[in-house]
């Protein structure tokens, strides 16, 4: 998949892209709208992540003509701007998804995967994990047809891992997932480990769980 | 007690003591003044009948009687001509009896002693004194007729023009003072009057508003840009941390170092966040139309964080009456608020806890919403100042940085709740939140 990344920092479009090039994506920079619009008459993309504060133009104009030019690309919005107006503002002008700064790298990528997945349609929603398999969209987890039972934050947190398989995630990262901007980081992350506790004491009556690894001091990871 | 009942009270006392003095000065008045009239009618009647000698002699009276002597039918008055041997020049005015025909009756006499025909007279005039005050109590009633009909009347004006006078006064209090909640969002206008005074205190109480309002504004636009400045600086931060840990061939030590930045730079984040999500909602960017069913609410709530009350054994209990709609708020805000409370119930409870949301609904009356833990509570000296932004707790040694009260009380503010707290230090915490009459109605 090609991705797009429209950002003048250039410090954080190098990183997106470093990011998003070891989850197998094709990155190209633009730092300016003009060289944004430029990329777009070149190649066709598959994503276009845009941040609405660019020196040359508003983001939300470009947002309009990029629309002309790379209609089937999904367009991601990224601003630190945050303004509700923005926001739906851009959703109006038909932007798939809207991201505040600062965010995870991984939500960006969460992002990215759903959108895929809303559009194509036919994409198996349905994920295998060791004897398990994990139905995104019916927010379900089986083993051989039986549904184990996990309440919504064990089900966000190991599909949020999921997505990101071989991917180490620290407390925070998840926690900041389940809880949102609030969440408050050394009270709230201890809570991660309980649900972890909980989701390998459910599912390891069935199969075993070893393929969700704890990394010492760090957090968690899924490796399949 | 407000200044124009004041006023009016006065008003009406002091015309009434009037009218009271009055009434019991009146006879007395009415005595004086009926008597004086009466010395000078006296003097009238005097001058006329010396006219009368002047012109015809003393034997126009006397008719060769050595005296004479004449009353009215009902003897109210009289004259008498008499020789007299005293020398008086003085005319003398006094009450005094005088028998005529048998009767004894009161008169006020006067007495003038002239020289005709080389021999001295004594001319008494005199008026029964029944006579002068025969008027007196018709007078008296007529008097204080018209006294009360004119003190109504001065009552009446007074009070009118006290009330314009003062209407002023009563725009400025309702316009700028009672009538107005903190941010001044409305425009202010001036209050209409020609009073100097009033002018001037409502230019003052203008000014003053104007003031607080725009050092407000500034806080609330540095708070705004400052935030949006620090997120990119954050998020650039923040990727590049993050990339730093997929390096597979990372050694444990520097794992390790890399988790603290990235728990600094979260702190970091997260309060850069709050501050923006608290100018936010002071910068009106959340729309107040939805309806909230005040039950269900706090349920959504619990859902969020029941793992971690059933972690911490804590029993919590929603008494919220059912059926409750509360309007004109903002849904995301009143989650947020709620969900605050909620968490720092549980955050500083003790195990086996309790958590206890109630209310207290009466139609026409304010809505309170109360939630209350079995926690450790808070220190007194430490209850007045929960609600300020970056207060930290000088007692605890945890990272609290007060932020999750700043935001429950921005929001309790912008949805116009008052918001306090009560605490007994060890034992137990309670948050009342009061919502103005009218924005909670039963279903």
């Amino acid at each position: 998949m090609k991705v797009l990344i429209v950002e003048d920092e250039r410090a954080m479009a190098k990183d997106m892209c470093f990011f998003l090039e070891k989850a197998f994506y094709l990155c190209d920079n633009a730092y300016s709208a003009s060289e944004a619009t430029r990329c777009m008459e070149e190649n066709g993309y598959d994503f276009i992540l845009l941040d609405l504060g660019l020196p040359d133009s508003d983001g939300l104009q470009l947002l309009s003509d990029s629309k002309k030019i790379c209609g089937n690309a999904s367009y991601i919005i990224l601003t630190a701007r945050g303004d509700l107006e923005d926001r739906i503002k851009g959703l109006d002008l038909g932007a798939d998804d809207y991201l505040p700064k600062p965010f995870s790298l991984l939500e960006l990528q969460s992002r990215m995967q759903a959108i895929s997945r809303r559009k194509s349609g036919n994409n198996d929603p349905v994920i295998g994990l060791g004897e398990f398999s994990v139905d995104l969209n019916k927010r379900a987890v089986l083993h051989e047809k039986t549904d184990i039972d996990l309440s919504r934050k064990e089900f966000d947190l190991l599909s949020y891992m999921l997505l990101h398989k071989n991917r180490p995630l620290t407390r925070f990262q998840l926690s900041e997932h389940i809880w949102g901007n609030f969440s408050d980081d050394d009270y709230d992350s201890n809570y991660i480990d309980v649900h972890i506790k909980n989701i390998r004491k459910k599912m390891s009556v069935y199969a075993t769980v070893d393929w969700l690894q704890t990394l010492r001091g760090v957090g968690y990871k899924i490796k399949i | 007690m407000k200044l124009l009942t004041k006023l009016t009270l006065f008003i009406t006392l002091s015309k009434l003591l009037i009218v009271v003095l009055f009434v019991m000065l009146l006879p007395l008045l009415v005595n004086r003044a009926s008597f004086q009239y009466t010395n000078y009618y006296l003097g009238q009647q005097r001058k006329k009948v010396l006219a009368v000698i002047q012109k015809n002699g003393i034997e126009y009276y006397l008719q060769g009687d050595t005296s004479y002597g004449s009353y009215t039918m009902l003897k109210e008055e009289y004259i008498s001509l008499s020789p007299s041997s005293t020398v008086a020049l003085r005319d003398t005015i006094e009450s005094s009896q005088r028998i005529i025909e048998a009767d004894t009756l009161n008169y006020r006499v006067l007495t003038h002693h002239l020289t005709a025909n080389n021999k001295r007279y004594q001319l008494e005039i005199g008026k029964t004194i029944s006579t002068i005050g025969q008027y007196n109590s018709l007078l008296q009633r007529f008097t204080l007729y018209i006294l009360i009909g004119l003190i109504v009347i001065s009552i009446l004006v007074d009070l009118i023009y006290t009330h314009v006078l003062l209407r002023p006064l009563a725009k400025i209090i309702s316009s700028k003072l009672v009538h107005r909640k903190f941010p001044f969002k409305e425009a202010l206008f001036p209050v209409r009057t020609s009073t100097s005074d009033f002018k001037l205190l409502d230019r003052s109480l203008m000014s003053l508003m104007e003031k607080i309002q725009e050092a407000f504004d500034k806080e609330r636009e540095f708070t705004s840009n400052a935030s949006h400045e620090l997120m990119t600086p954050i998020s650039i931060l923040k990727t590049n941390i993050e990339n730093l840990l997929e390096d597979e061939s990372l050694a444990e030590e520097h794992q390790e170092k890399i988790l603290a930045m990235m728990k600094t730079l979260n702190r970091l984040k997260k309060i850069v966040h709050s501050l923006l999500y608290i100018s936010r909602i002071e910068n009106n960017q959340f729309a107040m139309n939805d309806t909230v069913e005040v039950f269900s609410l706090v349920e959504e709530v619990k859902d969020e964080l029941s793992h971690r009350m059933e972690i911490q054994d804590i029993s919590f209990i929603n008494a919220i009456s059912p059926k409750l709609i509360m309007s004109q708020v903002n849904h995301d805000l009143l989650f947020q608020l709620l969900y605050n409370l909620i968490n720092n119930a549980i955050r500083y409870n003790k195990a086996k806890g309790t958590i206890h949301i109630t209310d207290r609904y009466t139609q026409g009356k304010p809505y309170i919403l109360q939630v209350a833990d079995t926690g450790i509570g808070i220190r007194p000296d430490e209850l007045g100042s929960i609600f300020n932004r970056f207060k930290k707790s000088a007692h605890s040694g945890s990272e609290g940085y007060g932020l999750g009260l700043s935001i429950v009380k921005t929001i309790a503010s912008f949805q116009g709740f008052d918001i306090n707290v009560t605490s007994e230090f060890g034992k137990c915490t309670t948050f009342s939140i009061t919502v103005p009459a009218g924005m909670v109605l039963a279903r």
